[in-house]
């Protein structure tokens, strides 16, 4: 479970974060959330879909990382094997909101998971130097947090855009490994190319002005990923 | 001269014109404007700005899902218009023995029923677990409230089967938007002053205050229980069925939750009085309370009597002193025939019979899906359409008659009038006494269905049947496969249970799923 309160330099003076990446530190993740602005770091490594949240049946972009439950196919010894990890993974433990009196006046709250495995008092990153003043790493943790919650409200109107033009569909991925046993993924969904290439000029217009193609077709081509995530699965059975 | 069939015009503006326009011009291409030779459609509505509407049939089967998915209506949308909520089935109380006594008509047939009949094999578990239970997950899930299905199931899809509760006024104010909207339908505002004929007997057009003539080739009439085209303008007698079902009156109210998160049941509640019974549906934003009884088994007095006295207990004292109750007379039968000349009529005009088992907007939908399909290309076989479709509908309210008398039939209560006449042989159509004849020594199975598309299938009488008690008398010859089945079918009963016990962990209650759905709507996939 989670336990997220609110970081101040007081409480959390002698907090440190582990960024070392691992089973342990909680890396064990079969995928994670995504958004359209970092879809071409992610579809140089990780196949993009979709999926649905239980909570409000909203659909999502996620960048997967293995077939079953808990199963990171990038992580090794040496820790998380990728050129580039998701924006939300790099965020843990932090979460960012915005309080305030009007939409103008909104003040970011950035809160941290104290049960997070990445919690340590004494070793890894500190997150405030002396006399309270943040750490470089919790300004960088900053600006990351930032760009995450622009990534996500362009999300939501991607998102939006997407459904409203009826170009996600189910899909069910079928996978023979090497030693013959089969593992199916079920649950995601996919861009549907035929619809895709259907599109009238306007939408395409549209879209393209909002900066919602770009990312659609990184999606597609992220599907080639799917052959290396197989790989080094069979390389695990050897 | 020109006789195909292009310009419908439809009298009458509730539920059943909106719901039976949309359901013909989502089949058909609508036109406004005719051109000769066109092969298109011209739908108008013509509706009385002084005539309100009814207002009742506020229950649906689930082929209304399906109907509205033709249709193009969004389930979002509709939820969030009409006030609906989910109806999985009917509970029934006290109508067995009037003793606090309660089954469930689920509206998910048996398990694996396609294949099996576990109908003989409950007959051995009959004591430890009622019928529904063990054949079904879906009643358990009434006692909690529970929803059908939650917010990530695409919309029109489900765990288990369902239909809705709707408010009929607001349902048929939505179907208008989207028939004049999206489907190209014409709303005319008009009182129908004459009905004009042509020569060989069918209407020609319709004269009105406020209109031209309106000229149509096919009218369809749903003008309610006068029935101004079918009854008044061609004379066609209504068929009386009270000799069977006794209830011919009606007292409505509508009741306001006491607290608006208050829970919303997942079925129609059915309670039996002592001439008749209410019934208790749940929408979203208010409770539809009503009792319908026979007016020669209790007086208006009585019958408000025992629905103040329902109301009182259900929703508090305060809510029954505040109810504004509506009396609704009707006579319970169906025309001699629906469909005469040019001119079939569709819902209250074609009959009606009291609202148990919630016949009347299903009927809506089947009428008005087979003319969408059989639409006639001409005059010429118009009669031989109108032909079938009489047939076809005599039977469907034959049919009816039949398995909401089963309800009464079943009874052993004793303690009023109208239960012992309703047990009456002579009250009981000879089609539902060889049924039920039958039925002594074998459990209603597929064989019993007559027709391919027939309205109730062999499940639903089981649930009916065994809910109330009745015994069937296995033959306790052994056949071949005897042995084999007994295994499979209590591999079934442990299935079923293993399925309730998951769904009533997975799913949400009506009110949480209905507040997601205003929220964040249902997905199309």
């Amino acid at each position: 479970m989670s336990n997220y309160v609110v970081l101040n330099p007081a409480t959390h003076q002698n907090t440190h974060v582990l960024t070392d990446r691992g089973e342990a530190q909680g890396d064990s993740i079969q995928y994670a959330l995504t958004y359209p602005l970092e879809f071409r770091n992610i579809q140089a490594c990780y196949p993009i879909f979709f999926s649905k949240s239980s909570e409000t049946g909203e659909f999502f972009p996620i960048a997967l990382f293995g077939f079953e439950k808990n199963e990171n196919l990038f992580l090794d010894k040496a820790g998380w094997n990728a050129s580039y990890i998701p924006m939300m993974v790099e965020r843990q433990p932090f979460l960012i909101g915005y309080q305030g009196s009007s939409e103008d006046d909104l003040k970011p709250i950035v809160s941290i998971d104290m049960d997070s495995p990445k919690i340590s008092q004494d070793q890894g990153q500190p997150l405030f130097e002396e006399q309270a003043q943040p750490s470089e790493y919790l300004k960088k943790v900053m600006t990351k947090l930032e760009s995450l919650h622009h990534g996500h409200e362009h999300n939501k109107g991607f998102i939006a855009a997407l459904t409203a033009a009826d170009l996600l569909e189910p899909f069910t991925l079928k996978i023979t490994l090497d030693n013959g046993s089969t593992n199916q993924l079920i649950g995601f969904y996919t861009i549907n190319e035929n619809k895709l290439l259907e599109l009238d000029g306007a939408t395409l217009a549209d879209f393209n002005t909002k900066g919602y193609l770009q990312p659609i077709y990184m999606a597609v081509a992220s599907y080639a990923r799917i052959r290396a995530l197989i790989d080094k699965k069979n390389a695990l059975l050897k | 001269m020109k006789n195909s069939i292009n310009r419908i015009v439809i009298i009458g503006g509730g539920t059943a014109g909106w719901l039976s326009a949309a359901i013909i011009a989502a089949e058909h291409s609508i036109e406004k404007n005719l051109s000769s030779g066109d092969h298109n459609v011209k739908l108008c509505v013509v509706e009385s700005p002084d005539i309100p509407t009814i207002g009742v049939g506020e229950g649906t089967w689930p082929s209304m899902r399906s109907t509205l998915k033709k249709i193009g209506i969004a389930e979002t949308d509709f939820f969030r218009e009409c006030n609906a909520s989910f109806k999985q089935g009917t509970q029934f109380h006290n109508w067995t023995y009037g003793k606090n006594d309660t089954y469930t008509h689920p509206f998910t047939a048996p398990h694996n029923f396609n294949e099996t009949n576990l109908a003989p094999h409950w007959q051995e578990v009959r004591e430890k677990v009622n019928f529904a239970d063990a054949v079904c997950p879906q009643s358990p899930l009434f006692n909690k409230k529970l929803a059908p299905k939650n917010i990530a199931t695409p919309e029109y899809a489900f765990h288990v089967n369902y239909g809705y509760h709707l408010d009929a006024g607001k349902f048929a104010e939505l179907l208008r938007r989207h028939c004049v909207e999206k489907l190209g339908v014409e709303a005319i505002s008009a009182n129908v002053t004459t009905i004009n004929s042509a020569e060989n007997g069918d209407i020609s057009s319709i004269s009105t205050d406020t209109q031209n003539e309106i000229v149509g080739d096919l009218f369809i009439d749903c003008s309610g229980s006068n029935a101004l085209l079918l009854g008044e303008h061609y004379g066609i007698p209504l068929v009386n069925k009270s000799q069977f079902l006794f209830n011919n009156s009606a007292l409505a109210a509508q009741i306001p939750y006491q607290d608006p998160e208050d829970p919303i049941q997942s079925a129609t509640l059915s309670t039996a009085q002592s001439a008749g019974w209410i019934w208790d549906i749940g929408l979203s934003t208010r409770r539809g309370i009503g009792h319908t009884y026979s007016s020669d088994h209790t007086t208006e007095e009585g019958a408000h009597a025992e629905l103040l006295d329902y109301i009182a207990t259900t929703a508090g004292e305060a809510a029954a002193a505040g109810a504004s109750i509506r009396k609704i007379a009707f006579d319970p039968g169906h025309r001699e025939k629906f469909w005469h000349k040019n001119c079939v009529a569709i819902g209250m005009s074609s009959g009606f019979i009291e609202p148990l088992e919630a016949s009347a907007l299903v009927l809506v939908e089947l009428s008005a899906a087979m003319i969408a399909e059989q639409l006639p290309a001409n005059r010429k076989i118009m009669d031989l359409v109108a032909k079938r479709f009489n047939d076809k509908f005599l039977y469907r309210w034959d049919r009816i008659v039949d398995f909401l008398k089963l309800h009464y039939v079943l009874t052993q209560r004793t303690d009023a009038e109208y239960w012992v006449d309703n047990c009456q042989p002579s009250t009981i159509p000879e089609s539902l006494q060889e049924l039920i004849d039958i039925w002594q020594y074998q459990p209603p199975w597929h064989c019993d269905s007559d027709q391919i598309d027939e309205m109730f299938p062999s499940a639903s009488f089981q649930y009916i049947l065994y809910g109330m008690d009745f015994k069937t008398e296995i033959n306790p010859m052994q056949r071949r496969s005897d042995r084999e089945a007994g295994k499979r079918a209590m591999a079934l009963f442990t299935d079923n249970a293993k399925r309730t016990e998951q769904l009533m962990a997975l799913l949400p209650t009506n009110r949480e799923l209905i507040n997601k759905i205003y929220k964040y709507g249902f997905q199309k996939i």
